[in-house]
């Protein structure tokens, strides 16, 4: 279980403390499971909490089955053995295709099974009453729990039967009627885990594991507590001795097996997304570089790194200070562009508003609650283009919530109010950012978007540094002429960062010596921001180069030169 | 002069009927009426329409008083009827509204309002898509159906049985809940064909049609249904407030066959040349009308010189034959216009359409209005009293042609919401009006979902969840072939 994993599940989900909406979840199949389990996660914006919160569920998971399955209190040999179930749940958790509601059903399975352990009349009725409550509140997690009371039936005779077969029978009605009714789509969800993992997605066998571990658990207990029982003195104790053996050597081997699957789940790439989006959520800028320089180099990793850079706004200035590698270090086109978190931080930080807006807005309907910080997204770029009734409408949800009601109350201050949202560094900028010109998002190459953005607001510096870095990367020197032309001196560009200056200065002291294109002068160099100090470490360069047989000198590192030279792309 | 009569009758009466409580006395006015959500001052309803609550949007206490009876508000300022009074009430013509508030200790009344209630009772209930307003990412959405006369609202089919697909264009045969056509994408594609209890899913792509069965209307024979095939892009404005852009590279009307899946055309419908979208019948079965465009390409680049005109051509049901010409119903190019979602009348006297500047997609051109084409003597004209500032597009005749239900952005601008308007035998509209929810306000604004193609029927779709689910997850499908 990686607490960033944990993390990545509160961000597709809201919970919100509205009646409608929590009545709306409730009434369905497995309802009350899936409540709890939202209710639960939105507590995970913290990793480490996430990480307690999800222990101390486990741990109470192991606790209740073992007040289930106990004798007595004497019986406490056998806890390490009702932790066995709790290994696997943990393990199953880190596939984040299953829902968190299956721990919550589990637990819901359980405190049931507490209960009809002290029901001692009418047992055959609760049995059954028990059953249909917790498939409607927990879904087919009711059929563990029909199956666990049924097999313990201790009367002899043609009852027992009876009774494991009559409640077998409710729990499949349950499932039979579920599936009728067409609250649920197939047979496999209304009476396998298949229920609890994503729509139509093909569930690994090894979410089966918990469910059995319960009913293994439940007859080896009752087994073994019956050979303790009737153990008698001196041999009682050697008995005891061995069941907490045994019982501790169960737990250990499970508890080594699930980490294992545990890890198979754990995908390193996937772990590493969970981590930088963790980062990016919480604006933790200074984290998610430091992440984004332990984990190994992905198109995806740079895309974080320089989002943190530009959110900085040290994009330009330190972006040869990091590994590069063309333009897909700023935006990587995934397959699934249009449900990409990333790119819809990357457009917003572009200012590309329509783009982000596009993205976020894709991303928030397409997860089984709604992303909080893609609501957040849409709610500041409905206020930056003056769709107040629809802001109000996200600020809303947002304020229902215990984590971003403070947020959302904050940005209320906005609402009908042009001259506040004009005055604000991130809402006024990003109102000026929508181009002019007609045209779609998302459509031509991000370049040609960003000169529109910058065209339409040269006051926002994100976007001239995103520019600037995509000429840089693409290495496109008449472009990059042609852009430091048309927009020196603009608001966001009154100094020119060093590595724009590495670019003008090699580009004229090259294009000087090459017919085929329009040459600029030092002195055009000088007065579009390129520092005598930079000249004269060009010079530098130069020399270092040549007397290093035209290999990468040392100490120029970080430079465009470097890049220009020496890395392929 | 008059209103201000019946305000002073109204403050007397409300002083003499709070007055046996001892409690109230409206001594001051107001200019103007209240602020209400939904806006149903001066609106006409059928008189089997469910209680409009409404919520008052002042913060001072306040009070209601309907034809003489006084209410008070739930917290919040919502008015709720219950239903055996607004049962009562609806037996009348008219509803005189006052809303009273209490300023600095005095009551003071507002100018009254009037719902005028109808008794051309509307087709009691409809359906609709649930979709968020994107089109390209959900993970909930689903063809629902409400009564109208109550707030019950069932689902008909929700992607969740369906591997979270696309489902759309549900369309029925004149509001007869038996017979409908919908398709449903992706994993679990298939155009369904809901006749009289038996289902069929078909597989509607051939070689000799540009993509599957798009647009349904179905004849009023029950054995024909025409349709576009459409090829769809869409795209996300980078600063126009439309938003979204939907276009077409290309459009063809074809017709289907219920009987032998069997689906033919007109080089008419399908001219090269042309974009040809949006069928629909005439109520008599010999006309079949379209929506079409002179092509234009590349496509996005000239979206905006894409205007389509409304046209009509002869057809024979008896030998599936259609006419030789094409006659122009109204020409809206030549008004720098376009058009689309033409609708007919059951009596066949109007015809209603969406009409925008460009384009074919108008559900997400704010300039979109509802206009109306008198097929008597070919006069068009807008229906001003129905038509907003936003879009005001999809549109669907109930099937006694006395009302129409339309979607419209009026309210913020990108949440579709269904409205009601009466129309009477010559063509005119009333104010519309929102569909009544119980809490209004709470649920219009929680609602993170657009109401999408209303369409009315007479009664409730009774088509099972599960049987459509299971035949269009195991069932390959009947292909459709060409004539």
């Amino acid at each position: 279980m990686n607490h960033y994993a944990l993390a990545y599940r509160e961000q597709q989900q809201l919970f919100m403390f509205d009646k409608a909406w929590i009545f709306g979840t409730l009434f369905k199949v497995g309802g009350l499971a899936a409540l709890l389990a939202q209710f639960i996660v939105q507590f995970f914006w913290n990793p480490t909490l996430a990480l307690i919160l999800t222990l101390l569920l486990l741990a109470l998971s192991g606790y209740l089955l073992w007040v289930a399955v106990r004798g007595s209190r004497k019986d406490w040999r056998i806890i390490p053995l009702c932790l066995l179930p709790a290994c696997f749940i943990g393990a199953s958790l880190s596939d984040n295709s299953l829902h968190f509601d299956y721990l919550t059903a589990i637990l819901l399975v359980e405190t049931g099974l507490v209960i009809f352990k002290r029901v001692h009349s009418y047992r055959v009725l609760w049995g059954v009453i028990l059953t249909i409550i917790l498939y409607f509140t927990a879904g087919p997690a009711a059929i563990l729990f029909a199956l666990c009371v049924a097999s313990r039936y201790r009367k002899k005779g043609f009852l027992p039967i009876a009774w494991f077969l009559l409640l077998i029978a409710v729990a499949a009605a349950c499932g039979v009627a579920a599936f009728f009714l067409a609250v649920i789509p197939t047979w496999a969800a209304a009476f396998t885990p298949v229920f609890f993992y994503d729509l139509d997605a093909t569930m690994p066998a090894i979410h089966w594991a918990p469910w059995i571990a319960i009913l293994v658990v439940y007859l080896l207990t009752e087994a073994v507590i019956g050979t303790w029982a009737d153990s008698t003195s001196p041999k009682r104790e050697r008995t005891g001795k061995t069941i907490l053996t045994g019982s501790l050597i169960i737990f250990l081997a499970s508890l080594f097996y699930s980490g294992k699957i545990a890890r198979n789940f754990d995908r390193k790439s996937q772990l590493t997304t969970y981590e930088y989006e963790y980062y990016t959520v919480n604006d933790r800028w200074d984290e998610l570089i430091a992440a984004c320089r332990h984990h190994e180099w992905t198109p995806g990793t740079a895309n974080y790194l320089n989002l943190a850079l530009a959110m900085k706004g040290q994009l330009t200035e330190d972006l040869f200070k990091y590994d590069q590698r063309g333009v897909t270090s700023l935006t990587f086109m995934s397959q699934g562009g249009n449900v990409d978190v990333r790119l819809a931080h990357i457009m917003f930080a572009m200012g590309n508003m329509a783009a982000a807006q596009d993205i976020s807005f894709n991303i928030l309907n397409s997860l089984t609650g709604y992303c909080p910080n893609m609501l957040k997204m849409n709610s500041q770029i409905e206020l930056m283009r003056g769709n107040y009734t629809v802001a109000d409408k996200y600020l809303s949800m947002l304020e229902k919530s215990l984590r971003y009601r403070k947020w959302a109350k904050d940005q209320r201050r906005f609402l009908w109010n042009d001259s506040a949202v004009e005055a604000d560094p991130v809402l006024g900028t990003g109102r000026m950012d929508f181009p002019k010109e007609d045209g779609f998002a998302m459509f031509s190459n991000p370049l040609e978007e960003l000169m529109r953005v910058v065209e339409a607001n040269p006051s926002d510096k994100k976007a001239m540094e995103y520019a600037l870095s995509f000429l840089l990367l693409a290495k496109d020197m008449d472009g990059l002429v042609r852009f430091v032309d048309r927009y020196w001196g603009a608001p966001a560009l009154q100094q020119l960062p060093e590595a724009a200056q590495e670019a003008l200065i090699f580009y004229s002291e090259y294009s000087r010596n090459i017919g085929s294109i329009e040459p600029i002068s030092l002195e055009w160099c000088l007065y579009h921001g390129v520092t005598e100090s930079t000249a004269r470490r060009f010079q530098a360069f130069q020399q270092a180069s040549l007397q290093n047989g035209g290999k990468s000198p040392s100490g120029y590192k970080g430079t465009f030169w470097n890049y220009l030279l020496y890395t392929e792309i | 002069m008059r209103t201000h009569t019946s305000f002073i009758f109204l403050i007397i009466a409300a002083i003499s009927i709070m007055g046996c409580k001892g409690r109230m006395e409206i001594s001051g006015k107001l200019e103007g009426q209240p602020e209400i959500f939904p806006d149903y001052r001066g609106v006409t309803v059928p008189d089997n329409i469910a209680p409009l609550d409404f919520d008052y949007s002042g913060n001072l206490t306040s009070r209601l008083i309907v034809n003489g009876k006084m209410l008070k508000p739930k917290k919040g300022g919502r008015f709720i009827f219950s239903k055996r009074q607004w049962k009562k009430w609806m037996k009348e013509n008219i509803l005189e509204m006052t809303v009273a508030i209490k300023e600095n200790g005095i009551w003071k009344a507002y100018n009254p309002f009037i719902i005028n209630v109808s008794h051309d009772r509307i087709d009691p209930w409809f359906s609709y898509r649930l979709i968020p307003p994107g089109y390209q990412g959900w993970q909930e959405m689903g063809i629902y159906q409400r009564n109208l006369e109550s707030y019950s609202e069932k689902a008909i089919l929700t992607n969740d049985l369906t591997g979270g697909n696309c489902m759309n264009c549900h369309t029925y045969l004149n509001g007869d809940p038996s017979k409908m056509v919908f398709h449903s994408r992706a994993t679990f594609g298939g155009t369904v064909v809901v006749n009289e209890g038996e289902i069929e899913k078909l597989n509607t792509k051939t070689d000799s049609t540009i993509s599957a069965l798009v647009y349904p209307y179905w004849h009023p024979s029950g054995d024909l249904v025409a349709f576009s095939v459409n090829k769809t892009l869409q795209a996300f404005h980078n600063h126009d407030a439309n938003r979204i852009e939907v276009y077409d590279e290309a459009s063809d009307v074809v017709v289907y066959n219920v009987n032998t899946n069997e689906i033919f055309w007109s080089p008419l419908t399908k001219a090269e040349d042309r974009f040809e979208t949006f069928p629909t019948f005439s109520p008599d079965g010999k006309w079949l009308y379209f929506c079409s465009a002179e092509a234009v390409a590349p496509m996005p680049d000239k979206y905006r010189e894409a205007r389509y005109g409304l046209y009509r051509i002869a057809f024979n049901a008896e030998d599936m034959s259609f006419g030789d010409s094409l006659e122009c119903v109204y020409d809206a190019p030549a008004d720098s216009a376009s058009v689309s979602f033409p609708r007919i009348s059951p009596d066949g006297r109007f015809l209603c359409f969406t009409r925008h500047g460009y384009g074919n997609f108008s559900i997400w051109h704010k300039d979109a209005d509802l206009w109306m084409v008198d097929l008597s003597d070919g006069s068009v004209k807008p229906m001003e009293n129905v038509n907003s500032d936003d879009v005001d597009s999809f549109h669907t005749w109930s099937s006694d042609g006395k009302w129409l239900v339309f979607s419209s952005r009026r309210d913020d601008g990108l949440y579709t919401k269904p409205y009601f308007t009466h129309i009477d035998a010559n063509g005119n509209a009333s104010k519309p009006f929102l569909l009544p929810q119980k809490d209004p306000k709470a649920y219009y604004k929680r609602l993170m979902k657009s109401y999408n193609l209303p369409a009315f029927t007479t009664d409730k779709v009774s088509v099972s969840k599960r049987k459509l689910t299971d035949v269009l997850r195991n069932s390959p499908g009947t292909d459709v072939k060409v004539k």
